[in-house]
């Protein structure tokens, strides 16, 4: 059993679909890479599997239990985390705060300082300003901090929308380690992306185009076929002219 | 020679009046700092509480009459119901809309709540009488009475209590967080339509608590009495602290009511007639000018 399993997924804006049933499964421990232009329904699909959009159709089952239906908070209850586009961090807000605050659900409260250092041992950066407001951090530390609070409910499943969005690629390729290791200390993860520098990190990977899955593979197996480059950035090439 | 100015004695009533202003302010500071709204019915959740209080009291209709202590529990929790409704009926489904919208919509809930009034109570003003009779002293120029002081005890425990809740706890850190990134705060776990009634709630009760106290001070109740009173000085005694800080409402009420007992009792009537809200607008407006994040303004 995947730990993720997606099936028939429908959901949209108002009355305008955008997701026209999708199907994928994301295997415990493993990171999956979701590509796409612009537009294709990467963020409405993330958002609807967090419970920020509604479940129009289809079923998200999460270890084998149905997590569609359920709000935001049910979702992150249940062990699914988003950091999302935009990074949505509260600016008024110390960087601690912002971390604490995202350990709301946690029933075990005197271990969450122990996450609180995980997340400092991640991204030393935070740890450094942790008495600041978080709107006056920079973009990459911001984007820290929002993977930062979303570790902080401890989730089996952390899903970041666009990580490496403003980031120089020196940061983004500083954020993808640092996923990696989440990864490797046993979180499950989903990364959706538009830069190909995260494509060594993909166990799996999935390219969605006009609200739909056009692959779903191995990572080393797009990276060989050059299905990515072909499809994906010779899209965006031609885009740009 | 100077003229002689008349300080002490409005500058006492002035504190006092202010501490009024300052209670009413707390209400409209928490539901800015967690909506970004202004509320125009909170001088009326506050009006409608004191005639909960009056009804209970005398047993009106199909009250039964209870005794003053619970009659102002009752009025308590008709303000804290009537803070829940509104968020209800009125602030849940203009989520999504404009600000501006859903502050028309509160001066809507003001309409309400007075032509309710009117219709329970008749528009002649009602006598209610004070929740603590007597004076702490009086020495003939100067007259502080009992129910005075324990409005001026009852904002500085208030003011201190609402700002430690904010500052020091999960739940009002809670409510901060859904005024700056209301996604981003349920994807961590908290239910935003649960933080909201509950700021909601808690505007009613301190609204309700203002109102309870003032008309016990003033001795009377009308449709609209609170709003008629007291509602632009309280705006102003948010707006003067810094409109998201509740010591800054407290503050900024005590300023407001000395600086408008200070006018009205030395500014001649002929010279300037209605000086103390005159006095009061020019306050209001060279705060804006000046200093618009007021004397304690910042965030959080
Ligand atoms: N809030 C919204 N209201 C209406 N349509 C939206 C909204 N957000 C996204 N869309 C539409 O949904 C489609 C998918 O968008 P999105 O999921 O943001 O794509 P991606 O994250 O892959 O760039 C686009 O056509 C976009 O215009
Ligand atoms: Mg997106």
């Amino acid at each position: 059993m995947s730990l993720l399993e997606v099936e028939g997924l429908r959901t949209g804006y108002g009355a305008l679909p955008v997701l026209q049933g999708i199907s994928f499964s994301v295997e415990e421990g493993e990171t999956a890479v979701i590509f796409g232009l612009n537009g294709a329904g990467k963020t409405t699909t993330v958002n609807c599997l967090a419970g920020v959009l509604p479940v129009w159709g289809g079923e998200v089952r999460f270890d084998g239990k149905k997590i569609s239906g359920k709000d935001a908070p049910g979702i992150v209850r249940a062990g699914v985390a988003l950091s999302p586009e935009g990074r949505r961090v509260w600016p008024g807000l110390s960087v601690l705060k912002n971390l604490e605050l995202g350990a709301w659900v946690r029933k075990d409260r005197h271990e969450v300082a122990g996450t609180i250092a995980q997340v400092f041992g991640y991204f030393p950066r935070l740890d450094e300003r942790k008495d600041q407001l978080a709107g006056t951090l920079s973009g990459g530390e911001q984007q820290m901090l929002a993977i930062g609070r979303a570790i902080m409910s401890r989730p089996r499943l952390l899903m970041i929308d666009e990580a490496s969005l403003g980031l120089s690629p020196k940061l983004a390729q500083t954020v993808f380690q640092v996923v990696s290791q989440i990864n490797d200390d046993g979180t499950t993860v989903i990364i959706v992306e538009q830069n190909v520098g995260v494509l060594p990190y993909a166990d799996q990977a999935l390219i969605m185009e006009k609200g739909a899955l056009t692959f779903d593979g191995r990572g080393a197996e797009l990276e060989e076929s050059g299905e990515l480059r072909r499809t994906y950035l010779g899209e965006a090439a031609a885009a740009a002219h | 020679m100077l003229m002689a100015l008349d300080v002490v004695a409005p500058a006492l009533s002035g504190a006092i009046q202010g501490a009024v202003y300052g209670l009413l302010g707390l209400g409209l500071v928490l539901l800015y700092k967690s909506n970004r709204v202004f509320n125009f019915a909170q001088a009326e959740f506050g009006t409608s509480a004191a005639f909960a209080v009056l009804f209970a009291d005398n047993g009106t209709g199909p009250l039964p009459n209870l005794p003053l202590p619970l009659a102002v529990v009752f009025g308590l929790l008709v303000a804290t119901g009537l803070g829940l409704l509104t968020e209800r009926l009125v602030v849940r489904p203009l989520f999504s809309a404009p600000k501006v919208t859903l502050v028309v919509a509160t001066a809507g809930v003001t309409l309400l709540l007075i032509s309710v009034q009117g219709f329970l109570a008749g528009a002649e003003p009602s006598v209610l009488q004070p929740l603590f009779a007597g004076d702490v002293f009086d020495t003939g120029s100067v007259r502080v009475t009992r129910q005075q002081l324990v409005i001026v005890l009852v904002l500085v425990v208030l003011a201190a209590a609402s700002a430690l809740f904010f500052s020091r706890t999960r739940t009002g850190t809670a409510i901060i967080a859904v005024s700056q990134e209301p996604t981003a705060t349920s994807l961590v776990g908290i239910s935003v339509t649960r933080t909201s009634s509950l700021t909601w709630g808690l505007a009613g009760l301190l609204g309700g608590i203002a109102g309870i106290l003032l008309s016990g001070s003033t001795g009377f109740v009308s449709p609209g009495s609170l709003t008629g009173l007291a509602l632009i000085p309280a705006f102003t005694a948010a707006v003067f602290g810094g409109i998201t800080s509740l010591p800054g409402a407290f503050l900024g009420g005590v300023v407001i009511g000395v600086v408008e007992a200070l006018a009205q009792s030395n500014i001649p009537k002929d010279v300037l007639p209605g000086s103390g809200r005159v006095v009061l607008f020019v306050a209001l407006l060279s705060v804006l000018l000046i200093r618009p994040a007021g004397l304690l303004g910042k965030e959080a």
